[in-house]
Parts: structure tokens; sequence; C-alpha cells
């Protein structure tokens, strides 16, 4: 009683976290595509895997612009004369539009058949994509007033969610190829492996650290996040479809499809409580 | 003893530049929240959002209870993540003084500096706005620039009844902020962050500079005012 406050609002609301969901899985299946003109299971993906990453790609893209304050300035992030440097939302903005002009010049490629061209462009634009999970973990880390965010872990964390995500939405494009689906449960297995070991870890030191930390800690387990971040994102979306995954039922089709789904939805969950754990007690201070 | 100076961005202690600060000394503050309103007139700042607000809290058992309060604003830090987190330059830094300002016309809404500001010194004005122009773009104090380079104070200093507030050039060394800052001890808002704070207090309590348990549990008596402001405040 007797406390008077002004309140305070999350600066980054969930629309982000849907952004980070949408980039992660197009970043990763534009790799899955590119990787189908050097691994021969990867075919049947090659542009099944690239449209969807091109959709989602888009989606994401106009997700960022509409949720900025100012969406029609979004182009001052093309302003040399005002983009600075240390912060990762420029790099990431550049990131994001020089991956979406290679997406378009690969699609150009494939159409016109030229393959080594299309093997060139597979390449380059694996390598922006790699890029995008990395700026937004950045995007988070670099604010060291921000507990969970502010963990070297961050970008590691996103590429391996990136991963997760997207070899969860490719199975669901592998239809019946028992060759793509057996490789795609190993990249499920592994990353989902790794997203959980860096959970530990971040939870781990969260729990451990200053005031700020310990009292997020409390909100991302037993507080208001706690269904949604153990819940949904540790239990059904990362322990359940591992644990899925190494059942015998997990090495069938059936198996493969239910576990991605468990994945995805764990994949937004985490995501979102990574986004909104990290802001929750400052809006208190 | 000066501070270790780690950025070139910093400029406590440079010769030939101002560096602007203010002493707020918490014995003198009555929380009659003039400087609240004085800014509100200043600026035109919107409702529900403020450029410096004076939270309190009742602290202590009966009969021996305190009412503590901790006037707030921009620290003006002179090593802002704000400024380094904006990805078009929106935000920066006044070399001489210190001021951390906005080029409103530049900034783009990402909120990237509000999420890098470990002290809530930003918002977001509104979409609308009866008499200035400025909208959808987010929003600070700033150390009253336009006065104090008028050779004014900011209106917070030149409003506050208790004198509480006290602004000044810190780099100048016979300055009274200079003068406080050397012989009286101070605090700073969330030192460990390594912004170096521009706004110090004398007598500042810990239930109002420190994240308390109180957080996880908050007084249910403000739940319903807090719903008010997500509902008309959407980030
Ligand atoms: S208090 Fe916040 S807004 Fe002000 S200079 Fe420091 S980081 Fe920037
Ligand atoms: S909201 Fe505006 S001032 Fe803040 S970081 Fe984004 S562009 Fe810069």
């Amino acid at each position: 009683m007797g406390d008077y406050n002004v309140f305070h609002h999350m600066p980054w609301s969930g629309a982000y976290a849907i952004y980070f969901f949408v980039i992660g899985i197009s970043a990763a299946l534009f790799f899955f595509s590119a990787l189908s003109w050097y691994r021969d299971d990867f075919k049947s993906l090659r542009t099944s895997a690239f449209y969807v990453s091109f959709g989602l790609m888009a989606a994401g893209g106009l997700l960022l612009i509409g949720d900025l304050a100012k969406p029609m300035r979004f182009l001052n992030i093309l302003n040399p004369f005002y983009l600075n440097f240390t912060s990762p939302l420029a790099w990431g903005g550049l990131n994001l539009m020089s991956f979406g002009a290679v997406s378009v010049a690969y699609f150009y490629m494939m159409r016109k058949k030229d393959d080594t061209n299309s093997r060139r462009l597979a390449v380059i634009g694996s390598l922006l994509a790699l890029g995008l999970p990395i700026y937004t973990g950045f995007d988070l880390t670099v604010h060291q007033n921000r507990p969970v965010w502010n963990s070297p872990l961050m970008p590691v964390l996103f590429v391996a969610m990136s991963l997760v995500s997207g070899a969860a939405v490719a199975s669901f494009l592998a239809g019946r190829n028992e060759k793509l689906l057996a490789t795609l449960r190993q990249f499920m297995l592994w990353s989902a492996g790794a997203v959980g070991a860096m959970l530990v870890s971040l939870l781990g030191t969260t729990a451990y650290g200053g005031a700020g930390q310990e009292l997020t800690f409390m909100f991302m387990t037993s507080g208001a996040l706690g269904a949604v971040f153990v819940g949904l994102g540790i239990l059904l979306g990362t322990a359940a479809p591992i644990a899925l995954l190494l059942a015998p039922y997990g090495r069938q089709q059936n198996g493969v499809l239910l576990a991605a789904g468990l994945i995805l939805v764990g994949g937004m969950a985490l995501r979102y409580s990574i986004l909104v754990g990290g802001q929750i007690v400052q809006t208190y201070f | 003893m000066s501070e270790l100076r780690l950025s070139s961005i910093e400029t406590r202690g440079v010769p030939g530049k101002k560096r602007y600060a203010m002493v707020i000394d918490l014995r003198r503050c009555i929380g009659c929240d003039a400087c609240m309103v004085a800014c509100k007139a200043e600026f035109d700042v919107p409702l529900g959002v403020f450029r410096t607000w004076v939270p309190y809290r009742v602290v202590g058992t009966y009969p021996n209870v305190r009412k503590q309060f901790l006037p707030r604003l921009c620290n003006h830090c002179d090593d802002p993540p704000c400024v380094r987190s904006c990805p078009v330059g929106a935000t920066y830094k006044v070399e001489d003084g210190g001021f951390v300002l906005q080029h409103y016309e530049r900034c783009i809404g990402c909120k990237a500096c509000m999420a890098s500001c470990p002290y809530n010194a930003r918002f977001l004005l509104p979409k609308h706005r009866t008499y200035t122009d400025i909208t959808g773009v987010v929003d600070k104090c700033t150390f009253c620039h336009h006065r104090v380079t008028q050779g004014l104070v900011p209106a917070c200093v030149q409003t506050c009844i208790g004198r509480a507030r006290i602004f000044g050039d810190l780099n100048d060394p016979a300055s009274e902020v200079s003068r406080l800052v050397a012989t009286l001890p101070t605090q700073v808002l969330r030192p460990e962050e390594g912004t170096k704070p521009h706004v110090f207090y004398i007598g500042a309590d810990r239930s109002l500079t420190e994240h308390g348990r109180a957080v996880y549990s908050a007084p249910e008596v403000l739940d319903a005012d807090r719903a008010a402001f997500n509902r008309n405040h959407k980030g």
C-alpha cells in the first residue's frame, strides 16, 4: 500500500516474437533449399522450401515495418547518412534487405535454369540467412540492462531455434520422402538438444544473477510467464519432441510430424517468453 | 577523483567542454510534484507519460514510517546506451554540455532506445496531439536544452519549491553541482550498467533505487490503474 509509481510499458511487444519466429523459419528454409544443390536427399525441398521461405520473409519484413511507430520512415534505415553501425538493428535492416534481394535473384536464376548462378546465390543467400537469427540474437544481447537478453548465448540460441523450427516446417513439406524425413529428424534432434542445453545454462545464470535477474527467473518459471515458458516452451515444445523423436514411433512419418508440430508451438512460446521475460521487471523500476 | 573514462563519447572532465548534471537533494524534496507540472507545461507532455516523475514509497512499519520520494528523469548518461542502439542516429549526444537529445524527424519509432535505457526515461508520443505536431516518435527529458543554452536552468529546477534540484556544469569546479558532488556522498541509479548517469542523488533510499521483491507480488491496488495504462499506451 501507499506506493505511487508511474507505469511503463514494454518497448517490444509480442509482434517482435512473431517476427523472430517467422524470420528464423524463413532463414532455415532458405538454407535447406540451398542444401539441395549439394545433397540429393534435399532435392525435393528446393523449390517448396524456397517459396515458403520467401513468403515468410516478406511477411516478417512487413510485420517489422508495421510495428514501427513511423512505418514509412523505415526508408531511413537505407540512408547512409543516418545509419548508426553501433546498433544491431542497422546491421539487421541491411541483412534483411540483402537477403530479400538475393532471394529474388535466386528465384530468377532457378526459373532460368541457370544452375551455376543458382548455386552461387544459394551459398550467398545461406550466409545472409545465417545472419538473420544471429542479428536478432544480438538485438537482444546488446541491452546490458536486460536480464535473459544480455547473454552471449542469445545469437547462438537463435540460430539453433531457427534450425529446429525450420526443420519442423520442412518436414511438413517433405511428404513421404523417407530419406529426407530421416535427415530432418536428425536436424530436429540435434538442434532441439542444443536449444535445451542452452536454456538450462540460461536459466542457471538467470536464477543466480542479480536482483533483477532473480526476479525475472521467478516471473519466467513460477510467475506470469511460467506456463508459456516452462510449460509450452521447455516441456511441450523441446523436451517432449526430443523424447518422441528418440522413441520408435518418432522414426515413422507421423511421429516426426507430431514432433515437428510440438516444436513449432515450443519455438513460438520460447521466443515470446524470452522477449517478454527480459522486459517484465523493468516496467516496475 | 575523476571517474575513469572508457568511451570516446564521454565528456566528463574533458577540458574546454561543459558537462551538465543535476543533483537532487532528497532531504529537501517534499513530494509536491511541482517539477512534474512545470515539465508538463514546458513541453506539452501528453497524458500518461512523463519526462520527469516523482514516485514515492512508504517505508517502515507504523509508527516508524516515512514517505520516500525519488524524482526521476533522463540521466543524460555520459555513455548512453540509447545513443548506441538507435539504428538511424535519431538519438544523439551533444558533445558540449552532454545533453542526450532526439532528432524527431529522423526517429522511425523502433523503440530500440527504450529497450536499452535502464531507467524507463523514454516513451512513445501518441499519434494525435492537440497543440504539438511532434507525434508517434520517442521522446524524453532534454535537460531543457532550449532553456539552458539561453542561460536559464531547466523548468523543474526553476520551480522546485524546496530547492531540491540543483543544476549546473560538472566540468566547472566552481559550480554548485561540482561542490555538492565533491563534498557530499551522492548516489546514481543503477551504476552497474556502466551508463555514467549525470543525475546525482543525495540520500536516495534503497527501497526506490533497487528492484525489490515486492515487484513479484506488486500491490493489487495498482492493478486496475496498470491495466488502464496498458490499454491506453500500447507499445
Ligand atoms: S537515462 Fe536512458 S534515455 Fe537518458 S541518456 Fe541514459 S540511457 Fe539514454
Ligand atoms: S525509436 Fe527512434 S530514437 Fe529510438 S532507437 Fe528507434 S529510431 Fe532511434
